[in-house]
């Protein structure tokens, strides 16, 4: 009897930690899909346009002028670019607190286009990477 | 209806509000205080499409976003 209720009690605690997994993959989408969703209801015309294109969009430093590009992603995706629209510098700077990317994304073109200095005084640099194509289906 | 946009980890919460409602607008007011006090920056979109910073409540502004400090990364 005693055995029955280890082994109930461990396949009950294997189908709640399944459970568990399968829920924070939900919520994890729908955050993902919500910021998404966010960042294109704040892009301008011309950024959209580009990031339905091609995964990417650019902004325009308020302080210096430079020309940024923005990937969709979380970190290491903000490169400076230069007159003939390859990256010079790649930047790293993000939210304090973990967010979807959409979500971090539309913080890193935000602080660019008001308080490019303030941005890139935190962030680190780093030399750029090619990087591969990337789609962006939710 | 005006609304506060803060970014969390569930993509985002909305708060909206009538600009029209004294007591809505106190608490929207002490909201956006309580965000900026723990280190979120505030944006609101010009009429132009453009973003701008605010540091104060603005009572008049349609949409306000609000996104967590930023580090490197």
């Amino acid at each position: 009897m005693l055995w029955f209720r280890r082994t109930l009690a461990e396949v009950c605690s294997r189908i709640f930690a399944v459970f568990e997994h399968f829920t924070a993959r939900l919520c994890e989408d729908d955050s993902e899909a919500r910021s998404l969703k966010l960042l294109r209801e704040w892009l301008s015309p011309d950024q959209l346009a580009q990031f339905d294109a091609h995964g990417h969009f650019e902004v325009v430093g308020c302080d210096t002028g430079k020309r940024y590009r923005i990937h969709y992603g979380s970190s290491m995706n903000v490169e400076e670019l230069d007159d003939l629209d390859r990256p010079r510098i790649c930047y790293c700077f993000v939210t304090d607190a973990p967010l979807a990317p959409g979500d971090v994304v539309l913080a890193q073109k935000i602080a660019l286009e008001t308080g490019e200095r303030a941005a890139l005084a935190v962030a680190n640099k780093f030399t750029p990477r090619k990087r591969l194509p990337v789609s962006i289906s939710l | 209806m005006a609304s506060q946009i803060v970014m969390d980890h569930t993509g985002d919460t909305r708060h909206q509000f009538d600009a029209a409602d004294a007591a809505a607008l106190a608490k929207a007011e002490a909201r956006f205080r309580a965000l900026t006090k723990v280190g979120f920056t505030a944006a609101v979109r010009t009429p132009s499409g453009d973003v701008a910073l605010t540091k104060t409540f603005d009572p008049t502004a349609e949409e306000t976003l609000f996104y967590p400090r930023l580090v490197g990364g």
